[in-house]
């Protein structure tokens, strides 16, 4: 019971924290004063910058994490998540394109057609006549489409003019800046949907899990189930990427650490620990950010990807030992 | 023999069409001129002297010198992905580059060509020693996967550290993928020895090179000690990756590409694969960067970039062909 707890106070305490600090300090007075009367400054710094900030970056986080226990249980391997298989930079180039173009449509569209092109991708280019893939393959064939649209974005962007190069280039890394509440609502309403959407899969993925003949002799059909399963994963790591941008390692990250907070061992369990690892580990990227080096404001990208590397490089290690690699 | 010479006609056809291709057309005549009877006030003397030829000149040593850097990874770690751009080694270089050139406040040659080999050393050391390259007995995924992660640790630093300092996208773009653009401002002769230096070393120790990948046992028996020859290999890969990277910035994939074509030409023979190689990486280099020079006239695409787009489906092609459990 203790334990189910500390994952829900440690969000708590990083958004308690993400409101608090700033470039503008908060009291404890004047957030509590600003939440409960919706008056004074705290009201106003509340309403315009951290609290769609903070809510867009528990969203973001959210979706990206249960995004990557999906696909890490999935494929039964740590090291499949979406950002790791590219689906996220092809969500990130769907977005630089749309800006190079000029395109009028809304953003969230933009990612997830850019995210469900990458997924498809990786997944025809990984398959092959009469062979099951394995996933190391996928995982192969994901990084390279990874490096192919990482290109394209580079390719585009050194075509826009300057204004709006800088603006394709925050995009790409990824951040939380100047998030307002159409962010907010975004991210919550399409999250709200898919995460009931996995949660509905539960059941199936956990069955999946045992192995396919296993699951297929228990009256599922494997590869349907295969693919919803794909597609709500890719369309959570989408909604994630159209609010926040390809943050890196988020996914990946997550949903070994929720288990390890939470000791979850249901497949539904480590969805919602996942989720809320997600969140968090966004929300202290993005406060460590803000408040990294004082009068400047990096990306929260920046230190997901300078926290997320030596986990990957550190996964690595530990898959090798096991002689998994 | 013959297909030596085929390879040494392609690299002349690239050289001549880098030279006579540009947004300047040239009369034949000024090539010799300039040449012979140099004229400053000339401007087809000076488009060719400061521009075509500098720029032609940095193509060869970076394309051979990745070539070359490419084979040698390849052959010691038996992974046919390695790459010093996917591998994080470019990455490295050009970090130190940028770091260096930041907190030192200047740019000249000196500098950029003091930097680049520290920082390609450092990164290949870290991720030969976490991707467990040096065992030579890996799956590629993992050696894959610790460059991406060197990758982006290093591009999320770049990235803090260009927002810091204010510094315009340029020094960003510089960082992400290189070109032959700059190469009046770059020590061309002395990287050009070093580039020169890292490949006789490489044709030195392929033999060896060539003895480990029979298995580090085996090796052992026919007198080989694989920590040496291991060590040899990551003193090439950092001579001829910084040499690269200090004329032109990183350039991804060209390394990936290069060894297998080698292969086909030279045949299993790591002599011959070393010396095609270096021809074939700077005509694919110097193709692309005419091709980048064509494609958006007057406007060009970045050499760095061309070689990521033609290497995004090389990697995607042997990656679906590896088995990835197995040592490959």
């Amino acid at each position: 019971m203790i334990r189910r707890s500390v994952l829900p106070a440690l969000l708590l305490a990083a958004v308690v924290a993400s409101l608090l600090i700033g470039q503008v300090p908060m009291s404890l007075a004047m957030l509590w004063q600003g939440l409960v009367t919706g008056e004074g400054p705290g009201a106003l710094i509340l309403d315009t910058i951290r609290g769609p900030r903070v809510l867009t970056a528990i969203g973001a986080g959210a979706v990206l994490g249960l995004s990557g226990v999906i696909f890490q249980t999935l494929f039964r391997n740590p090291l499949a998540a979406p950002d790791v298989m590219g689906f996220t930079s092809g969500a990130g180039l769907a977005i630089v394109g749309a800006i190079a173009f000029g395109l009028t449509v809304p953003m969230p569209l933009v990612a997830a057609a850019g995210g469900l092109a990458a997924a498809v991708l990786v997944a025809a280019l990984a398959w092959r006549r009469g062979h099951r893939t394995p996933p190391l393959t996928l995982i192969l064939v994901g990084l390279g489409v990874g490096f192919f649209t990482s290109a394209l974005s580079t390719f585009l962007m050194t075509l826009l003019p300057y204004s709006e190069a800088a603006e394709a280039q925050r995009w790409l890394t990824g951040s939380l800046a100047a998030r307002d509440w159409t962010h907010v609502a975004q991210v919550w309403g399409i999250g709200v949907v898919l995460v009931a959407a996995a949660l509905a899969q539960a059941g199936r993925l956990e069955v999946l899990e045992l192995g396919h003949d296993l699951a297929a002799g228990l009256g599922i059909r494997v590869e349907r189930a295969r693919w919803a399963l794909s597609a709500t994963g890719v369309l959570l790591a989408a909604a994630g990427v159209a609010v926040a941008g390809p943050v890196p390692f988020v996914a990946l990250m997550s949903g070994p650490l929720g288990v390890r907070v939470t000791g979850a061992t249901g497949v539904a369990a480590r969805m919602l620990s996942g989720a809320g690892a997600g969140a968090l580990v966004l929300l202290l990227a993005d406060l460590a950010a803000r408040a990294a080096l004082p009068g400047i404001q990096l990306p929260a990208g920046v230190m997901t990807g300078i926290l997320g590397a030596p986990y990957l490089l550190w996964r690595l290690s530990r898959e090798m030992e096991r002689g998994k690699l | 023999m013959s297909k030596f010479l085929w390879i040494a006609c392609l690299l002349l056809l690239v050289v001549v069409g880098s030279l006579t291709i540009g947004v300047r057309s040239l009369d034949p005549a000024a090539y010799w001129q300039a040449l012979t009877a140099y004229d400053p006030r000339d401007p087809a003397h000076v488009t060719l002297m400061a521009i075509r030829i500098p720029r032609l000149v940095a193509g060869l040593i970076a394309g051979a010198a990745l070539g070359v850097a490419g084979t040698v990874m390849q052959a010691v770690t038996r992974n046919p992905l390695a790459d010093p751009g996917i591998l994080g080694v470019n990455a490295g270089a050009a970090f130190a580059l940028l770091v260096g050139t930041t907190l030192l406040g200047r740019a000249d040659e000196a500098i950029v060509a003091l930097l680049t080999f520290p920082g390609a050393a450092i990164a290949s050391a870290i991720v030969f020693a976490l991707g467990g390259g040096l065992r030579g007995d890996v799956g590629p995924v993992r050696l894959t996967l610790a460059g991406a992660a060197l990758n982006a640790l290093l591009l999320s630093l770049v990235t803090a550290i260009v927002l810091v300092r204010q510094d315009s996208l340029d020094v960003f773009r510089f960082w992400v993928a290189g070109s032959l653009t700059q190469a009046t401002t770059r020590p061309l002769a002395e990287m050009a020895g070093v580039a020169a230096l890292g490949t006789g070393f490489a044709l030195l120790i392929a033999p060896r090179i060539e003895a480990l990948s029979l298995g580090t046992a085996l090796s052992r028996g026919l007198g080989t000690r694989p920590g040496r020859v291991q060590a040899g290999a990551l003193v090439v890969v950092t001579l001829t990756t910084g040499a690269a990277v200090a004329v032109a910035g990183p350039i991804a994939f060209l390394g990936l590409m290069v060894p297998p074509l080698a292969r086909l030409v030279a045949g299993h023979n790591l002599r011959g694969e070393l010396v095609v190689s270096a021809m074939l990486g700077a005509t694919i280099l110097i193709f692309a960067d005419t091709l980048g020079r064509l494609l958006l006239a007057p406007s060009e695409i970045r050499a760095g970039i061309m070689t990521a787009l033609i290497g995004g489906p090389v990697f995607l092609w042997i990656a679906r062909r590896v088995r990835p459990g197995a040592s490959a």
